[in-house]
């Protein structure tokens, strides 16, 4: 997390009742951190926190927290995943042998579990996953390591750009019923929008 | 559950209440004759379970999984399907294009493709009709095309950052764009406000300003009689000894229930009618009901539906307004200067994080963006501008909707949806990312990502006059069950360029009027 927000004191929960119920409901749940997972170990749980983190470049708890109840609650639901890529596993299947081969990647070639490795080993094996479509290695003989990384980053980005807090950093106005929009031209800013500030 | 025709024959039973099966349901009821709509999705109360949210709303899609193949595998759910009363018309955009008469006549045109059996004028009175029944709103004078308007009512004002961008741009080409022709209200409507311009449209209208099947033709239908049936799965077509259909068999809460009927309307979009249709196989229709062409399921066909995101020195802010509010078709017919046939629209369109970010991130097959370098651009959102791309794909028959090896918790095999790019296509997707490049350059921005997507789904079970190259006729009845038919997206021979639910619609009128004056003459 190097760079800063254009908007530093933009909170986009500040105008949380200005929104219908509904909404303030649903994303107010999201700032109240859940321990309780249905599908993750407590293992796969730490391993994805890391993981998570870097793939967004963020380590706040509370926010990697929601991703990882997102992934846990998902892979619990026994939603369906909208598609599936013939010959890839289910989603459970996938997430788990991902991490499972992840690790093994990470002890195998640095003797440490990947928690335990330093950032730039950490990003490394995230990278090399990310561009490899063929297996290599014994320990990714289930699944594409390309395949898990896609799964993973899909899950991770749909849940971390929905943290409030996210929102308020890039500066998007959020939920916005009743209340709608009514300065839209270009340049223009309702006063409750994120206002530019000097940089 | 509380049945109100039970142990009924129907009239008509529709399976799908979206886009088509609401028009149906409110054409036939109001007609007098007994219909009963079975949806697999929920009832929803825009007010209380519509959310100004993309995750929370990703349910308005059909979440159910799909498997996908080919060399373009489609990206299915909330992409290009509903479930729940209104259908995908709970989370379209609201861009409401006709399409032109060259769109009837690609083959003999241009000898791609092939050709309708209908015109552009057969349908022109339906895109009348459902375009005052639903007040579009769209410019005075609408340039391309066989309509320029006026629409019912008056251009949407004012629109968004975005829009103003794109229309900069292409001002500054000579390239003509005006403002979208949209099924959102611009003045009040029938007890519905104007658009506030909250910008949620994918994630389901909340103020009702958006037209959408769930508020507009099912409340009607219900007003005529209609008995709609919500989170009801239809797991087979049920057939009389004669060769005819005699209804379908439904689970709801875990429970089997048959709906017997005089007509059977399928309109549950391009997956799930070929789906229904070839499970549905019997001893005397081996190869799926209303299959003896071998076309159920082939044919379909998205849009290519890339997005260029351009970026500025200044902001934007892409979450502000309706998502498309200009759009050029400017480039919609071929043009003989060009390497390819058939033509695209290109909208100005917003966007909000999750699609945002998830599209920059996973854009590229080879080199995914991630870390430092996603979080760095999610920083500058405000400062991207994007246009998109809907154009013309050329149907080709393998690509297709299959059943799988797998099975869903009906115990129905699961659908696996099959599509790659033919030449064609990858062309004219080609010569439209350049043109959106070009316009994002003109307007002041520099083009940082394309994002290849798809957007939209028509095709398989398609229409013609030729039962052995066609699954249903121009009214959308099957060739091989003169009871059954097949009504929606599913029904369109060729893709055209601009988004198809105007289209959709009107067919559905049509193929209304057509079962009622074949209903009055005892011919069905």
């Amino acid at each position: 997390m190097n760079r800063q927000t254009h908007y530093p004191s933009y909170d986009v929960m500040n105008e949380k009742d200005e929104w219908d119920d509904h909404t303030q409901s649903i994303v107010t749940s999201r700032l109240i951190r859940k321990s309780d997972y249905q599908f993750l170990t407590l293992e796969e749980t730490e391993l994805l926190k890391r993981i998570c983190s870097r793939l967004m470049d963020d380590d706040r708890e509370e926010v990697i927290s929601f991703v990882i109840s997102h992934i846990d609650q998902t892979l619990s639901a026994g939603i369906g995943e909208g598609q599936r890529k013939v010959g890839i596993p289910k989603s459970q299947i996938l997430i788990r042998e991902g991490l499972r081969s992840l690790e093994e990647t990470a002890t195998k070639r640095y003797l440490f579990g990947f928690t335990q490795l330093n950032a730039d080993q950490q990003k490394q094996l995230i990278r090399e996953i990310s561009e490899k479509k063929t297996a290599q290695g014994l320990e990714w003989e289930a699944i594409m390591p390309a395949d898990f990384f896609k799964k993973l980053m899909d899950l991770t980005v749909e849940s971390y750009c929905s943290h409030p807090l996210v929102w308020s950093e890039m500066g998007y106005g959020g939920p916005a019923y009743p209340r709608g929009y009514v300065r839209t031209q270009m340049g223009q800013l309702d006063p409750w929008e994120a206002q530019p500030e000097n940089e | 559950m509380n049945r109100k025709y039970a142990n009924e024959v129907v009239d008509v039973v529709i399976v799908g209440a979206g886009a088509a099966g609401g028009v149906l349901a409110k054409e036939l009821s109001e007609h007098g004759m007994k219909v009963v709509v079975i949806e697999a999705g929920p009832l929803r109360d825009p007010q209380k379970d519509f959310a100004s949210d993309e995750l929370a709303m990703k349910n308005l899609g059909w979440q159910e999984t799909r498997l996908v193949d080919g060399q373009n595998p489609l990206r299915m759910g909330h992409n290009n399907s509903g479930k729940g009363i209104g259908g995908g018309t709970t989370h379209f955009t609201g861009v409401f294009l006709r399409f032109h008469d060259v769109d009837f006549q690609a083959k003999t045109i241009d000898g791609v493709g092939e050709d309708w059996p209908i015109s552009y004028d057969d349908l022109a009175p339906f895109y009348n009709k459902i375009e005052k029944e639903i007040a579009v709103s769209g410019p005075k004078y609408f340039p391309w095309g066989n309509y320029h308007g006026p629409y019912p009512y008056p251009e949407r004002e004012p629109l968004s950052p975005n829009a103003y961008m794109f229309q900069n741009g292409c001002e500054k080409l000579g390239i003509e764009s005006v403002v979208a022709p949209l099924a959102i209200l611009s003045a009040p409507f029938e007890g519905r406000p104007p658009c506030i311009n909250r910008g949620f449209c994918n994630q389901g209208c909340m103020p009702n300003a958006k037209f959408s099947t769930l508020i507009v033709h099912i409340p009607k239908a219900i007003q005529a009689g209609a008995e709609v049936l919500s989170d009801c799965m239809v797991t087979q077509i049920l057939m009389k000894e004669d060769g005819r259909a005699k209804g379908v068999e439904f689970v709801y809460d875990g429970q089997t229930y048959k709906q017997e009927a005089r007509i059977v309307i399928l309109s549950a979009f391009v997956v799930e009618n070929p789906r229904l249709l070839l499970h549905s196989a019997t001893p005397t229709f081996p190869e799926g009901l209303a299959n003896s062409s071998g076309w159920v399921g082939k044919g379909i066909m998205p849009h290519s539906s890339h997005d260029v995101y351009g970026k500025f020195d200044y902001e934007i802010r892409l979450y502000k307004g309706t998502p498309v509010l200009a759009t050029t078709q400017a480039f919609y017919r071929t043009d003989p200067e060009r390497d390819f046939a058939r033509g695209y629209t290109l909208h100005a369109h917003g966007v909000r994080p999750v699609a945002f970010a998830r599209g920059i991130s996973l854009s590229s097959q080879k080199k995914p963006i991630w870390g430092e370098e996603l979080r760095n651009i999610l920083l500058d959102y405000n400062y991207y501008g994007r246009i998109t791309l809907v154009g013309e794909v050329l149907p080709h028959a393998n690509n297709h909707v299959t059943l799988s090896d797998e099975v869903d918790e009906y115990g129905i095999p699961r659908a696996k949806v099959t599509f790659s790019y033919g030449e064609n296509d990858k062309k004219l997707i080609q010569h439209a990312v350049q043109k959106m490049k070009d316009i994002i350059e003109a307007a002041g921005g520099t083009p940082e990502f394309v994002i290849e997507d798809t957007a939209h789904l028509m095709g398989g079970c398609r229409m013609g006059n030729d039962p052995s190259t066609s699954v249903v006729n121009s009214f959308g009845q099957t060739h091989d069950i003169p009871n059954l038919f097949i009504c929606d997206a599913s029904i369109f021979v060729t893709s055209g360029a601009g988004n198809p639910t105007n289209t959709v619609m009107a067919i559905a009128a049509r193929t209304a009027d057509y079962i009622k004056d074949q209903a009055s003459k005892m011919e069905i």
